[in-house]
């Protein structure tokens, strides 16, 4: 059991302003009140450990990100160079302070982003700031981006100051910068519009003048629709199609025809819609077919058709025409690169389902990946096994040893030669002779 | 020697034994023979192999031999019959209470207890640690007196 706060409680009360559905004190450890978390938007017990969550942070590393990129592009760029607000721009222009909690309205502001600015700037929002960086633990290092520092807010203020003071000097100036302001503030308001509405808006009437790709999340959901309709028939028998690629081993027959569903979207729509198509039950409903393999997106095979399908012009999308620019002969190519990696792939799925579960963190795994890679290499005779030679030695901490197993294992060679060193010395044999007395040497000399 | 397990006598053979381990713990065992701890340490050795086989390979190394005595220098084996672990290449360390962590001096006490330790080492290993703590108490490993290296 982790270590509990020493006051849940205290603490609990103090900052959370929110819900506080239960109270178990009667249990009296962690897990008491229930708050909410802005960041996740959820309700947990858990107190301050929520916030060290791995689905917490991932939530908190977006929810910051979309902020900040609200303040770069909006606020910051008027930071830079301040222009005058015109009121019916006014309403476009509101920023949310994400940690004081409030709507920063600009209608009576004579900047741009003046109001946003201030907040920004000022003493509550900093505090608002740390407050929220330390309830929902953001990392305090990286306040500066979520504020307006005083150097940078004086110099703003300065250079509004000049364009008023322009602006009330000259007429002439004046009438020049509002054309000019306009412009700015019909692509700022363009910009805007961008940011407040759905992207689809500002899409939708690209797409109708120019024909092209209508984005992938759209599309989807379009065809799911078309496809639900057909799909309560047919549900089981496709889910077993999908489920044949997500899981690859169990039903090697179903991959092909799963795959071969995708070959005939590309044959068919020649012949007209898809829905005509003959044959076996699987390839009738092509398009249900790969509505779900987008949701079991298996490797690169999977998603290159999807696009296939989805990139259809002249004949209709929904016909399953491929694209004007795609022609037949290229086509057949990309046919064969799938049936290439299909074989690939149920090949080295099996392998891959084993090395997939292995902790990448282990003990020399990335020994581990290269040797298995050569030892099948040297299996199917591609590299010729070459020997490490006779001098090779393990990784080895040594006993008497300090520093890394690097350094563990020059320290023995370097050992190493020196003993070699010493054993030739020692192995130039002294030739045994006998003894002979000084004086029989004398003796034999005299002689 | 058929009551012995997989003897390697050479270099060669340690090395490719060392290499050819990929994702297993490598028990190698350095002893001689003639010594009646080793040929015990063998026994349990014998036992268990099976039932580690999923994740240990077991050899033992002939100490005797001229090939391996760089092997004995290089894991500094002075008293006998001393195991060492390896996983994918990497020598893993045991704290076992005693001095020196780089190898298991001496023999199994029971069959169950060589299973704890390769357990413990396979962990360990697992999670990405060089170095793991005997899961042994005490009072079952057995005990010796580290030779200095100036001795």
């Amino acid at each position: 059991m982790p270590i509990q706060n020493p006051n849940p409680n205290k603490k609990k009360k103090k900052h959370s302003n929110q819900d506080d559905d239960e109270d178990d004190t009667v249990q009296g450890k962690q897990q008491t009140q229930f708050e909410f978390c802005k960041v996740c938007r959820l309700n947990h017990n858990q107190g301050r450990r929520h916030i060290y969550f791995p689905n917490h942070k991932k939530a908190l590393s977006s929810f910051l990100y979309r902020f900040q990129s609200k303040f770069k592009n909006d606020v910051a760029f008027y930071l830079k160079k301040p222009m005058p607000l015109r009121p019916e721009h006014a309403a476009l222009n509101r920023l949310w302070c994400v940690f004081c909690d409030f709507d920063i309205l600009e209608y009576d502001s004579s900047f741009a982003c003046g109001n946003a600015i201030a907040h920004l700037a000022s003493a509550e929002h900093l505090k608002g700031l740390k407050s929220f960086l330390w309830k929902y633990g953001g990392g305090m290092d990286r306040m500066d981006s979520f504020r307006i520092s005083e150097s940078d807010f004086t110099k703003w203020e300065k250079k509004c100051k000049l364009l008023k003071s322009e602006a009330a000097g000259g007429g002439s100036h004046g009438s020049l910068i509002g054309p000019l302001n306009d412009i700015h503030n019909e692509s700022k308001s363009e910009y805007v519009n961008s940011f407040d509405k759905n992207k689809l808006d500002c899409l939708t009437s690209d797409v109708k003048c120019s024909n092209s790709v209508v984005p992938l999340q759209d599309h989807t959901i379009e065809r799911s629709q078309i496809s639900h309709s057909k799909i309560c028939t047919v549900g089981p028998q496709i889910l077993h199609a999908g489920t044949g690629v997500g899981l690859g081993a169990r039903t090697p027959n179903g991959l092909p025809g799963f795959f071969g569903n995708q070959h005939y979207t590309h044959s068919v729509p020649k012949e007209g819609p898809a829905y005509s198509c003959p044959n076996d039950g699987k390839q009738v409903y092509p398009y249900e077919g790969i509505a779900i393999g987008d949701g079991h997106s298996q490797g690169t095979s999977s998603e290159e058709s999807r696009l296939q399908t989805q990139e259809n012009g002249g004949g209709n999308v929904h016909s399953g025409a491929p694209p004007p620019w795609f022609s037949a002969a290229e086509k057949i190519q990309l046919d064969n690169k799938l049936n290439q990696g299909l074989g690939d792939l149920v090949s080295s799925l099996g392998e891959q389902m084993k090395t997939s579960k292995l902790n990448p963190k282990r003990v020399g795994a990335a020994w581990a990946e290269r040797r298995k890679i050569e030892l099948e290499l040297e299996k199917r005779g591609e590299l010729v096994r070459h020997d490490f030679g006779a001098d090779w030695l393990p990784n080895f901490g040594r006993v008497w040893q300090s520093g890394s197993r690097k350094d563990s294992r020059k320290e023995f060679l370097g050992e190493n030669k020196t003993w070699r060193k010493v054993d030739s010395q020692i192995e130039k044999p002294s030739q045994l002779q006998p003894y002979i007395s000084k004086r029989m040497r004398t003796e034999n000399t005299a002689e | 020697m058929n009551y012995l397990l997989t003897t390697l006598t050479k270099k060669q053979e340690v090395d490719s034994m060392i290499r050819d381990t990929i994702d297993k713990v490598l028990v190698l065992c350095f002893g001689r023979a003639s010594d009646s701890i080793f040929l015990q340490l063998d026994e349990i050795l014998y036992k268990s192999v099976r039932e580690v086989s999923k994740f240990a390979t077991v050899a033992l190394v002939d100490i005797d031999s001229d090939d391996v005595q760089v092997y004995v220098k290089y894991f500094d084996i002075t008293l006998i019959p001393s195991t060492v672990f390896f996983f994918n290449a990497h020598h893993m360390k045991m704290d076992c209470g005693s001095a020196d962590h780089t190898k298991w001096v001496g023999t199994f006490l029971r069959k169950q207890d060589f299973l704890d330790v390769v357990e413990a080492i396979y962990r360990g290993a697992m999670k990405g640690k060089l170095i793991v703590t005997c899961p042994l108490p005490p009072d079952r490993i057995p005990k010796f007196h580290l030779l200095y290296e100036d001795v």
